[in-house]
């Protein structure tokens, strides 16, 4: 009976890993079949033209692709620093009680869906950042500032735990050799959670790349490439949100495809960056 | 009132009317403490597991204050001065009095920057100091004939026995006067236990040791004076031969005997 | 007591021989089947659903046959009806503006031939103050600022619409963006429907875009006037939409295929567009169920459509729909 149930419960478990596999697999072939129309017709071309003009069935996905690599970046370079100093505060120099509100702070903050980021940045950020940059306040150095706020609360909290994977006895050790905070966190704790953080980096990455919501607002949503930050850009997941529902020929439609695979191509290559990563971490630990 | 013997050497530390309370704690975990600590003696704490040997331990580089809220009262002298008191320079404080855990604490750099970490936070610059006296520190700690070819390899790559003795390196190799023990070979098999335990007896004419064990052979085998705590009080304090083979209070009898604990 | 019971009762009856009929498609008429679908549910105990998830959408699912009907501010082609097996009539007109956020000049102050509103969304025309618009409103003073430019970032009937009359009026447009649902606009900021093109007119001064009328009701925009096809200034009014609207030149035969731009007549609004409803030719019985909520709402719709910034059809339009019904067996 026991052998029945623990063969039961091992096949049932097979069934649902092979079951995420061939839905990862059917979701390329799916994205690759429907964008066979673009890549046929316009092949690596695509990732290198500039102009998307749908009236004239002329697609390129350079703006879109360009707006998503920059954007990410700017969210990266400004929300790099501020997480793991947030994650630096809570786990090593505030008091418990300080910690406990500010991370459970952070924590909600990690938890709000990411069009309310939009709506704040557009109705908010957008205004101040016109005045301070001029134009009109939309584009990818404002994209990149909300996508940076909105992935500092998820980069900290992860970084946070990070850090407390920390041994204490590794830290009062190093205490216990005569070094200050300060030296403690710079040569024991970020060294030692170092791939930690690489790896909430990936992950903000990943999640920055593919965000929709909090930017479609704030990009300014132009398929052009811009000539400075504070020009009106575009992304592929905001490109993808606005025309989907209208992409009437098949071309376009296959275009749109194109972008998304290209996308899932970007996301994939972070993710797989981060898990070679956590898995390198792995093996360390084990020598 | 415990009794403690006569310590012959002179007293590098003295534990006086010493309670020590936990934050939250509603009664002290240490209570009304008396001890001298010999120099250049080794001496081991013993008793039950709770009894509180890592707490008085970690009083000695005062490693409590690290968390928020303990508290200490009573005194413990260093080479006769109070080292309690509010203003004492804590980081000066632990360059005198090392410290060695239960679990080898490799930081994550090379065996190299390992020993050299005391000496660098020190200021100390000059690579050919660094370089010699890291060298005698992994000589003193047995370790340089093994590790003495690959001293840029990562730490996190030595086996558990060379790691605690590598953290014996990195503590010695700043001199100080005192080294704490907290149950340094739990974690070892016994050929690395034996190797650290000669190493030990061998420190103890450069430094004075204090080792927490809960392994009564161990305090046998290389301790000068041990001590028997219980639930918090100090039960008695002997020259190690003595006080195992005639304790004279009833309950080190009983834990000795193995009654109980 | 009794009484509530009686009418629950009455309701249930009602509802016994109640059918739901379901539609998706346009955004931009979408408030106003919604009050049309309550008002008529109210009357008859029917049920609309429509979906809001734009004309291509509509489109779509009218095509695959996932809804009963679609609706589409883009009018299909009769021979794109004939391969999709598809009726088509129009529900109601709207019109678009030009909406214009320059502080100190009011709602149909501004004048702009429709040539230099071309060129204007064409990047050509930078500056408020440029001689082309400068000399159309000789007692305006007009601001050295740059235009920002606002368009649909999704791809709209409107957008359609907008662009098809700037490509009759300017050959400049024709000839390097066209016309389309979506386009590749040369400069400006694109905001997702007419609430994103809103909402960036109403955040960045000195701004001109083009929303639908109703949005112009509901932010209170400036807009501009224009001019008729025949060349004379004309104000986005009601009764210039409406005279527009008259002059449309609908036929049965071409399933109301018409584009309603730049009509003839003085006082015709040069950029209306009537937005369409989609029918499956097969689906005889359903589609009698859908002409039935549009027949009440053309009887009894006018005054919503009005109030919500739409123009009703006129009606010859409304009985050549219903003669178009009858005709093919479906009212
Ligand atoms: N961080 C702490 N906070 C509060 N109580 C503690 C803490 N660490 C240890 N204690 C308590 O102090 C007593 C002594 O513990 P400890 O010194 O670790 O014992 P030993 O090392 O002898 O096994 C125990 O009762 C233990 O529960
Ligand atoms: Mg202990």
């Amino acid at each position: 009976m026991d052998k029945f149930l623990d063969s039961l419960f091992l096949n049932t478990s097979r069934i649902f890993a092979i079951t995420v596999l061939v839905v990862l697999v059917a979701l390329f072939i799916v994205l690759f079949k429907e964008a066979k129309p673009a890549i046929d017709a316009f092949g690596l071309q695509f990732l290198t033209n500039t102009r998307w003009a749908p009236n004239m069935d002329i697609f390129g996905g350079y703006p879109a692709i360009y707006g998503s690599i920059v954007s990410t970046a700017i969210a990266m370079l400004i929300a790099t620093p501020i997480a793991i100093g947030i994650a630096i505060f809570l786990s090593e120099l505030a008091s418990p009680l300080v910690a406990a509100i500010v991370g459970m702070a952070v924590e909600l903050l990690a938890a709000i869906p990411s069009i309310i980021y939009g709506m704040w940045g557009l109705f908010y950020l957008a205004p101040i950042l016109k005045d301070i940059w001029g134009g009109s306040g939309l584009g990818l150095a404002t994209a990149g500032v909300v996508l940076s706020i909105m992935i500092i609360p998820f980069m900290a909290a992860i970084t946070r735990d990070a850090m407390k994977t920390t041994p204490d006895i590794l830290k009062e050790s190093a205490y216990g050799m005569g070094a200050t905070r300060w030296e403690v966190l710079k040569d024991v704790v970020i060294p030692y959670v170092k791939s930690g953080i690489i790896g909430s980096i990936i992950l903000a990455l990943g999640r920055a790349i593919g965000e929709t919501m909090a930017v479609t607002f704030v990009m300014g949503n132009a398929h052009k490439v811009p000539h400075s930050l504070f020009e009106a850009a575009t992304s592929i997941p905001v490109t993808l949100a606005n025309e989907f529902t209208e992409a009437d020929t098949d071309l376009y439609y296959s275009s749109l495809f194109y972008l998304a695979l290209i996308l899932l191509v970007i996301s994939f290559t972070v993710i797989a960056i981060a898990k070679f990563l956590f898995l390198k971490r792995v093996q360390e630990k084990k020598i | 009132m415990a009794t403690v013997c006569e310590v012959k050497e002179e007293h590098i530390i003295e534990v006086k009317n010493f309670s020590f309370t936990y934050a939250g704690a509603d009664k002290p975990n240490l209570k009304k403490i008396n001890m001298p600590i010999g120099k250049n003696a080794v001496t081991a704490l013993i008793g039950p597991s709770g009894c509180g040997k890592t707490t008085l331990l970690r009083c000695f580089n005062r490693m409590h204050d690290l968390y928020p809220g303990n508290r200490y009262d009573g005194e413990i002298l260093l080479d006769g001065k109070n080292i309690l008191g509010k203003k004492e320079d804590l980081i000066a404080l632990r360059t005198r009095v090392g410290m060695i855990f239960q679990k080898p604490t490799p930081f994550p750099m090379s065996i190299f920057d390992n020993v050299a970490y005391g000496l660098r936070l020190q200021g100390i610059k000059s690579k050919s100091e660094l370089e010699g006296r890291v060298e005698t520190a992994l000589k003193d700690s047995a370790l340089w004939n093994e590790v003495g070819d690959r001293l840029k390899n990562p730490a996190s790559a030595l086996s558990g026995g060379q790691q605690q003795r590598l953290c014996i390196a990195r503590a010695i190799a700043v001199e100080p006067e005192v080294l704490l023990f907290d149950e340094p070979t739990s974690a070892l098999d016994p050929i690395s236990t034996q190797s650290i335990e000669e190493l030990v007896l061998k420190l103890k004419d450069k430094v004075t040791i204090a080792i927490v064990t809960h392994n009564m052979q161990q305090a046998a085998r290389i301790s000068d004076y041990t001590a028997f705590m219980y639930m918090g009080d100090l039960i008695e304090m002997g020259v190690t031969e003595e006080l195992f083979i005639t304790p004279k209070e009833d309950m080190t009898e009983q834990y000795i005997t193995g009654k109980f604990g | 007591m009794k009484k509530s019971l009686l009418a629950l009762a009455a309701l249930a009856a009602v509802s016994a021989s109640a059918y739901d009929i379901n539609g998706a498609g346009a955004s931009f008429p979408a408030p106003l089947y919604f009050d049309w679908a309550y008002s008529f549910q109210k009357a008859t105990g029917n049920r609309v659903n429509y979906q809001s998830i734009g004309s291509g959408g509509g489109i779509k699912q009218i095509s695959a046959r996932v809804v009963d009907f679609g609706a589409s501010d883009k009018p299909l082609k009769p021979r794109k009806l004939d391969k999709k097996g598809l009726y088509q009539f129009p529900a109601v007109i709207g019109s678009i503006v030009a909406a214009y956020n320059i502080p100190g000049i009011g709602d149909m102050k501004l004048k702009l031939e429709n040539k230099d509103l071309a060129a204007i969304f064409m990047g050509k025309i930078k500056f408020w103050d440029d001689k082309a618009i400068a000399e159309d409103n000789p007692n305006l003073k007009l601001p050295h600022k740059k235009i920002i430019v606002c368009h649909r970032a999704d791809g709209s009937g409107t957008t359609f619409n907008f662009s098809y009359y700037l490509s009759h009026a300017s050959s400049d447009w024709a000839n390097n963006i066209g016309i389309g649902k979506a386009l590749d606009w040369p400069v400006g900021l694109g905001g997702k429907g007419n609430e994103g093109v809103s909402s960036l007119i109403k955040q960045n001064p000195y701004s001109i875009g083009y929303v639908e009328y109703a949005y112009k009701l509901k932010n209170k925009f400036s807009a501009a006037v224009l001019k008729t096809k025949s060349g004379k200034w004309v104000s986005p009014t009601e009764d210039n939409f409406k005279a527009a609207a008259k002059h449309a030149k609908w036929t049965a035969k071409k399933h109301f295929y018409q584009i309603l731009a730049l009509q003839p007549g003085d006082d015709s609004y040069p950029i209306v567009a009537a937005t369409f409803i989609l029918l499956p030719r097969e689906a005889k019985a359903k589609d009698k169920e859908v002409t039935k909520f549009f027949d009440y709402a053309f009887k009894n719709g006018d005054e919503t459509a009005k109030k919500l910034g739409y123009i009703p059809l006129p009606k010859e339009t409304k009985d050549m729909i219903r003669a178009y019904w009858k005709s093919n067996g479906i009212f």
